[in-house]
């Protein structure tokens, strides 16, 4: 019973250092990475590619060097405003007059990142009215969840508002909803132009649109390739109002939904991972600029009005294990754990390898030096036979850890 | 037997556990008088968004209760048992030595889960007053691990007091010190969720740690 | 008769410190042996070894043939522990530590407990922690009778008791012990009183043991005598009949298990002149010291 408890006690010291020591190794050491910022000129039909450091450098992907404000030019539609004031804005981009009011109202910016798929989700949202005839949304003071039906709650009481509750029920029954809900995704927020109310994923993986206008209910099914299912939903607010929703599938695949027209268009993206993925996708009047980034490298794909692909870029950039102080980590650490990752909201055990297999050397030198010290205090090596598995396995940590709480045992 | 060490561990531990026991609920009381003044004067709606999608933890400054209750009766528990070397006088009893260790651990551990069924009770029903269950369960998967820091401080606590060498005592406090950290992270709401099972495990583990130390001591480390 | 306590090649280092090597000793059942030594000269170390409280660097002692790094939870009720300081649970009152006991021990007699009580000057609820040194050892001598175990271990008992309580808790020791055939193992620093209560005597001093024997055997064969030197030159110490020797100028005391005669005939054969030879009858405490040494 001693022994389990020292053994755990060791456990428990090799989740803390490895934990800690890659913590503290980091931040002693990490040096940072200088990803591309990659733009796409409607000017030059090039990239122009932004990269951080004292100063910050502009340049084109033939290597030629700009100033930054040559670089702005370049990208008018980044920077119109600037170029405007200024007086450097062109007249006419491809033949083209260029009108401040149709910029504005092209301009899109999309962003996700994988912690806005992976994490808690609340199960309660407040449907807006979306023709209040007012400027401003108002914030509902109920709430609703769709279980075997849907449920307006009264946050006030704290209960159910039987009607309204029914209303919208039918309605989405009559629809042919499968209850429950198995994903509602949504804007819901007052700080938006208007309100489009909910896309609501149900049981049987069909996709509908639910809003609620001069209190009754809109429901919208919409029609969905055979086998489609989502692993996200991204609803969008912008002022052109061409689409709803960006809409991740299962296969990573990147949808978009028209507004009014319900059609599902398929971007022609294939190097996307909602797991893992950086998406960018910045929307302007010939252009929309998508940007991928990987863990270790970007893809930039430029589609036209009609979301066909025109041009694309990719640059990559060392992993954090391929450099010296990555190396030097992975010859000393077998692995490192965090209750945090960056691609989730979830707390949990993520443990990462080191890349590599380098401290395989330094586990054996700690196995030889501890048979050493074992040897000199003339212990028996089957005694401490637990000890030396916790070594060749976890290394430093283990190392560590008994040498910290010590098998010191009699009989 | 048994029935003479749970009544020596619980003349220890009562007027504290009562103590922290009603504090707590307290402490409980004057979260949802907040609640109650908020929604008065903000409304209902506002403040159920807040916790739905701005990331307001109403419950947060509760955080740290569970884990003075359980620092206090380990405390009350273990250091009188450590003054003069008393712990002799249980260990000499007609008993194994472990079993009775194991047996004062358990009864502490179990007024302490107790104690904290008792105020998850509190909160739970007054959660249920103001909110609908799905944030009552979230809430519930947010203050479980403050619960299990808790029982976490509750068993290193013990095994730092019984421990004999001074140098043991600060490698355990290290040790603990960060380990209770993962436990009361500060993450979004119900962002516990996967951890839970792991983490339960590893507090079930921590109860036994005391018993290397209690060897320890038994055996004359110095 | 057979032995309670058997304590065999005993050795024990405090890091590199050697507190005693190869100590053997025995307890007869039914005696009382005190264990005497200075402060440091490792009576605590050998009780913290008799009660599993230290492991020995070798040796072992076994109590009722049991070794006692693990003894039963049967052979522990046999044994009553007084630990140094007569600590107890001090946050309980005497009703509830009686309470607490009772409840472990299936031969538990509270009246010896109840009759100790009865002549303290505590009230029911008082707590053991605000009570004097001396009705604490009292607390404690009573849970021990009560417990009525067979073999009595006492650390130090007399340690900050007043005269009259230590003369109080040996007479009361002494007359349980014999009239309950116990058998106690009781170390001290305060050799006081000591005589009235021990059967045998072990006396240890650093490193090793100077004496064990019954205590009356002790007190007739251990002898002291004093006398003056004409010469007091002359060195006596090395000597195989002394014991030990103490010398101020010409004035020496000396110690010694040989008879006054054999003392007297070894000075005169050795031509060592001195005067006023007599014999000087010891307190055990006096005995103590004597072989002992003052420093």
């Amino acid at each position: 019973m001693e022994k389990l408890s020292r053994i755990i006690l060791v456990l428990v010291a090799i989740l803390v250092l490895a934990m800690t020591l890659p913590m503290l190794y980091w931040m002693a050491f990490e040096q940072p990475v200088s990803k591309p910022f990659v733009l796409y000129s409607c000017l030059d039909d090039d990239f122009f590619i932004m990269r951080q450091g004292k100063p910050n450098t502009f340049e084109d992907t033939r290597g030629n060097k700009y100033t930054r404000e040559k670089y702005e030019q370049k990208l008018p539609m980044m920077n119109f405003q600037q170029l405007m004031i200024s007086g450097l804005m062109p007249d006419t981009i491809r033949g083209k007059a260029m009108d401040m009011h149709e910029i504005g109202l092209n301009r899109s910016f999309a962003r996700f990142k994988p912690e806005d798929m992976n994490g808690p989700k609340p199960a309660l949202f407040p449907l807006f009215e979306s023709q209040s005839g007012r400027a401003n949304i108002g914030m509902p003071d109920d709430f609703f969840r769709i279980t075997w039906r849907v449920e307006f709650l009264d946050a006030a009481t704290n209960k159910i508002r039987e009607e309204k509750s029914q209303l919208f029920s039918a309605a989405l029954y009559h629809n042919g909803f499968a209850f429950p809900a198995t994903r509602i995704e949504g804007l819901p927020t007052t700080r938006k132009s208007c309100d489009e109310g909910y896309l609501i994923v149900d049981s049987s993986n069909q996709l509908f649109h639910l809003k609620m206008v001069k209190d009754k209910p809109y429901v919208r099914k919409i029609s969905l390739p055979e086998g489609l299912r989502f692993k996200h939903i991204q609803c969008v607010d912008f002022k052109d109002k061409k689409y709803y929703a960006y809409l991740f599938s299962e296969k990573n695949e990147i949808f978009i939904l028209t507004q009014d027209e319900y059609e599902l268009v398929k971007l022609p993206i294939t190097a996307f991972n909602a797991e893992s993925c950086d998406l960018k996708i910045y929307g302007d009047l010939f252009n929309y600029n998508v940007t991928i980034d990987h863990e270790d490298h970007t893809d930039v794909v430029i589609l036209d009005k009609d979301y066909k692909r025109v041009k694309s870029y990719q640059e990559g950039w060392p992993l954090i294990s391929e450099h010296t102080e990555g190396k030097i980590f992975g010859y000393i650490f077998p692995a490192q754990l965090s209750l945090e990752d960056p691609n989730s909201k979830y707390i949990n055990f993520y443990w990462k390898g080191s890349g590599g297999i380098g401290w395989v050397l330094l586990n054996l030198i700690l196995v030889g030096v501890h048979l050493v010290i074992l040897r000199r205090r003339n212990a028996s090596l089957q005694g401490h036979a637990v000890d030396l598995a916790f070594v060749a396995v976890t290394g430093i940590y283990g190392f560590i850890a008994i040498n910290l709480f010590q098998n010191k045992f009699f009989d | 037997m048994w029935k003479s060490i749970i009544y020596k561990e619980w003349l220890k531990i009562r007027f504290f556990l009562i103590g922290f026991t009603i504090l707590g609920m307290m402490g409980i009381a004057y979260l949802f008088l907040k609640v109650q003044h908020e929604f008065t004067f903000s409304g209902g709606g506002n403040f159920w968004y807040n916790i739905l999608f701005m990331g307001m933890q109403f419950f947060g400054y509760f955080k740290f209760i569970p884990l003075s209750g359980g620092l206090l009766i380990a405390v009350v528990q273990y250091f009188p048992e450590t003054i003069d070397q008393r712990i002799k006088l249980t260990f000499h009893l007609p008993l194994k030595e472990n079993n009775v260790l194991l047996m004062m651990h358990s009864f502490g551990a179990g007024c302490l889960l107790l104690s904290y069924l008792l105020l998850m009770v509190v909160f739970i029903s007054l959660s249920a007053i103001y909110f609908p269950s799905e944030m009552v369960y979230d809430s519930i998967v947010s203050v479980i691990p403050w619960f299990m820091a808790g029982f976490v401080a509750y068993f290193f606590v013990a095994l730092i007091v019984m421990e004999p060498s001074w140098l043991y005592r600060i490698m355990y406090s290290l040790v603990g010190g960060f380990f209770v950290t993962i436990y009361v992270k500060s993450p979004v709401i119900a962002a516990y969720g996967p951890a839970i099972p792991g983490l339960s495990l590893l507090t079930i583990l921590m109860s036994v740690a005391l018993l290397f130390s209690a060897y320890r001591f038994r055996k004359g480390e110095m | 008769m057979s032995n309670v306590i058997e304590c065999n090649d005993l050795t024990h280092y405090y890091g590199k410190k050697m507190v005693f090597e190869n100590l053997n000793f025995q307890v007869r059942d039914g005696s009382i042996l005190g264990l005497l030594g200075k402060n440091g000269a490792g009576k605590t170390t050998t009780i913290n070894i008799l009660n599993g409280f230290l492991h020995p660097r070798s040796g072992e002692c076994l109590i009722y043939g049991e070794n006692s790094q693990h003894l039963t939870p049967a052979t522990k009720a046999r044994i009553g522990f007084l630990i140094e300081g007569h600590i107890q649970y001090a946050f309980m009152n005497i009703h509830q530590v009686e309470k607490f006991y009772s409840g472990f021990y299936s031969n538990w007699k509270p009246a010896p407990f109840w009759d100790l009580m009865a002549k303290l000057k505590v009230t029911p609820t008082q707590k053991i922690s605000t009570m004097s040194c001396g009705q604490r050892s009292q607390v404690a001598l009573g849970l021990i009778l009560a417990q009525n175990a067979d073999l009595l271990i006492l650390d130090d008992f007399s340690m900050g008791l007043d005269p009259g309580y230590r003369r109080l808790f040996i007479d009361y020791l002494r007359e349980y012990a014999k009239s309950e055939n116990k058998t106690i193992f009781t170390t001290s620093h305060i050799i006081q009183d000591m005589e009235r209560l021990i059967d045998d005597v072990l006396i240890m001093d650093y490193n090793r043991v100077l004496a064990q024997c019954p205590i009356n055997e002790f007190m007739t064969g251990f002898k002291r005598f004093d006398f003056e030197l004409e010469n007091d030159e002359v060195n006596l110490k090395n000597e195989k009949f002394v014991a030990n020797l103490e010398m101020v100028k010409n004035k020496v005391e000396l110690y010694s298990y040989e008879t006054k005669e054999f003392v007297q005939q070894f000075l005169d054969n050795h031509g060592v002149a001195y005067k006023g030879f007599k014999q000087v009858k010891m307190e055990l405490e006096d005995a103590f010291i004597g072989l002992t040494g003052k420093y």
